[in-house]
């Protein structure tokens, strides 16, 4: 297999975690909030969960996948929350390969082949 | 992108091969990597730090000593260019366009083959070719110039801060780099072996060299370098330049951090395998002539881009003409590339923007008798309050006096001199006489009421 997954939930708990893998290639997957029936109240994020976790096998060897819940959607919203302010996140779901400017954003991250180049790009 | 839409099945190969110094680079060519993209960013990186000096007279306090450090800006920068790099390739997926990064070259009739830089082949027909390979920096082929001297395709990712630069040429990529290098606080010197800006009018071209020298770029004129060597290695390091009059035979040597060349570039059309499907190219400059259709000798391969001869070498005017080549081909378009009154602009210190004729080749076409110049200096209001130079700004206007005095030429030398241009060039375009021009009211306080 040759990869590992992190889950995480908040802005610290990330980049704590972002920090400990730095060195190895790192793809993060931000989502809403689940409830207790792990639904979240992202319906994108819905759609786009099992397509990346599909495509996953396509990272490269020693890469670490982070799970993260930003937080509720009020909190999401907030134009200020530390995702927007700090990673520059635009919308939920996104997946991205921390530390490079290479991102999917929403209805791109139902699209595996771009979700496969993501994960196979140079 | 554009033959995607018409459902046709689309291939791109795009390859960098490496500089002497090993730089490379992502998807999007040129412009987006080596060229107008990081170049604008750093023009404006310099602008700012005089934006900040002229600050202080309207009233912004700061005691701190202003510094620029050359490693943010490259890192924003190259981040930037990543994105693109990145949106490319994101686009040609969506449009399901194949993209491989792979060196092509023709083997036969309707094949190419495609070299990866791992060096496996693989083999493609197609109905249809486009070469759009553009060009590289050209070497001047002294002892010393690939191991020791930069090019514009290493600057803008360059690791290091260059320090004491000497640029190698005249042509609007020395000029527009030495701009920036000395805005940002660099120590710089820039070797002439002729005129500057060939190809551009003169008078606006001796108007942005004075300026540049007034502003602290030294000029060495009619010289050219015969031999680089390295006194200490180092990022950057020491190196030692010998040049020769281009007059006589005096020799003059200078010690400088970083050689930059910018000296002309050349088109990549000598090793993709143009003879084995008969492509004519022109021996000496390696341009490919094309009709007005940008169709080849040979039916099936068309070219765009700065790889044409005799067409003018800009981003914009590539883009339209492969656009349009593409809607020929497959849309019902029959509209050919413009290429005439193609507006464009130089990112010196003081910006030129331009569209039509220079004065030079308007005499020429029409005569000296035949032309009427409208010409002004302008002080821009901005510069009032600071006290920066005011009689440097200018711009002129060529006018046709037998076809109604129709402006066929717009030149202004100022601040967004590009922003200033585009919108004239759309004027030019529809056929603006002098009269039509002289009863549009200005906006005011702005330059381009002038």
């Amino acid at each position: 297999m040759g990869w590992e997954e992190k889950q995480v939930r908040g802005f610290p708990e990330f980049v704590q975690t972002a920090q400990r893998y730095h060195g190895r290639p790192i793809f993060a997957l931000f989502c809403g909030d689940k409830d207790a029936e792990g639904r979240s109240w992202c319906p994108d994020c819905v759609t786009a969960e099992p397509v990346v976790r599909k495509e996953l096998h396509n990272m490269p060897e020693e890469s670490v996948f982070i799970y993260c819940l930003v937080g509720d959607r009020a909190y999401w919203k907030d134009p200020n929350n530390e995702f927007r302010k700090n990673l520059k996140l635009t919308g939920v779901p996104t997946l991205l390969k921390y530390g490079t400017p290479q991102k999917l954003v929403e209805e791109e991250c139902f699209k595996a082949d771009l979700v496969r180049m993501l994960f196979t790009e140079d | 992108q554009e033959a995607a839409k018409y459902e046709k099945k689309v291939m791109v190969l795009d390859f960098v091969t490496p500089t002497p110094l090993g730089n490379s680079w992502g998807l999007g060519g040129t412009c987006v990597n080596v060229g107008c993209i990081p170049k604008k960013l750093m023009h404006q990186a310099a602008l700012l730090g005089q934006a900040l000096q002229d600050s202080r007279k309207f009233g912004w306090e700061f005691a701190e000593e202003v510094k620029h450090n050359w490693m943010t800006m490259t890192e924003s920068v190259q981040n930037y260019i990543g994105s693109l790099n990145w949106g490319y390739r994101v686009a040609l997926r969506e449009k399901k366009v194949t993209y491989e990064n792979a060196y092509g070259e023709f083997v036969g009739p309707h094949t190419v083959k495609a070299t990866n830089k791992r060096g496996v082949e693989k083999l493609y027909t197609a109905e249809r070719f486009l070469i759009a390979t553009g060009e590289r920096p050209r070497y001047l082929g002294i002892p010393g110039d690939k191991e020791y001297c930069i090019s514009s395709d290493d600057l803008f990712s360059l690791p290091y801060c260059p320090g004491k630069t000497l640029v190698v040429g005249a042509s609007y990529v020395a000029l527009e780099c030495a701009g920036f290098l000395a805005g940002l606080g660099l120590d710089v010197t820039v070797m002439v072996r002729s005129i500057l800006l060939r190809g551009f009018d003169q008078d606006m071209a001796n108007k942005i060299g004075e300026y540049m020298e007034e502003h602290g770029i030294n000029f060495i004129r009619e010289f050219v370098p015969i031999k680089v060597e390295q006194i200490e290695e180092g990022t950057p390091g020491r190196l030692k330049v010998t040049a020769k009059s281009t007059k006589g035979n005096q020799i003059i040597e200078g010690e400088y951090n970083t050689v930059l060349l910018a000296i002309g570039r050349d088109a990549c059309t000598r090793n993709i395998g143009l003879d084995k499907v008969g492509v004519m190219i022109n021996e000496k400059t390696g341009k490919i002539p094309v009709n007005d259709e940008e169709q080849t000798n040979v039916p099936y391969i068309y070219a765009v881009g700065d790889i044409l001869q005799d067409k003018l070498e800009l981003t914009p005017v590539a883009i339209q003409a492969g656009r349009l080549l593409v809607r020929r081909l497959y849309g019902d378009a029959t509209s050919k590339c413009d290429y005439v009154n193609v507006p464009t602009t130089v990112f010196t210190p003081l910006e030129y923007g331009a569209c039509g004729y220079s004065e030079e080749a308007a005499v020429e076409k029409f005569g000296e008798e035949n032309i009427e110049v409208y010409h002004s200096y302008f002080w821009p209001l901005e510069w009032t309050v600071p006290s920066r130079d005011n009689n440097k700004c200018y711009a002129k206007i060529i006018c046709n006096i037998q076809d109604n005095e129709r402006v066929i030429g717009f030149h202004v030398l100022g601040p967004n001199a590009g922003e200033v241009t585009q919108g004239f060039a759309a004027a030019i375009k529809c056929g603006m006489t002098k009269e039509q021009l002289s009863s549009t009211i200005g906006i005011h306080p702005v330059c381009a009421e002038v």
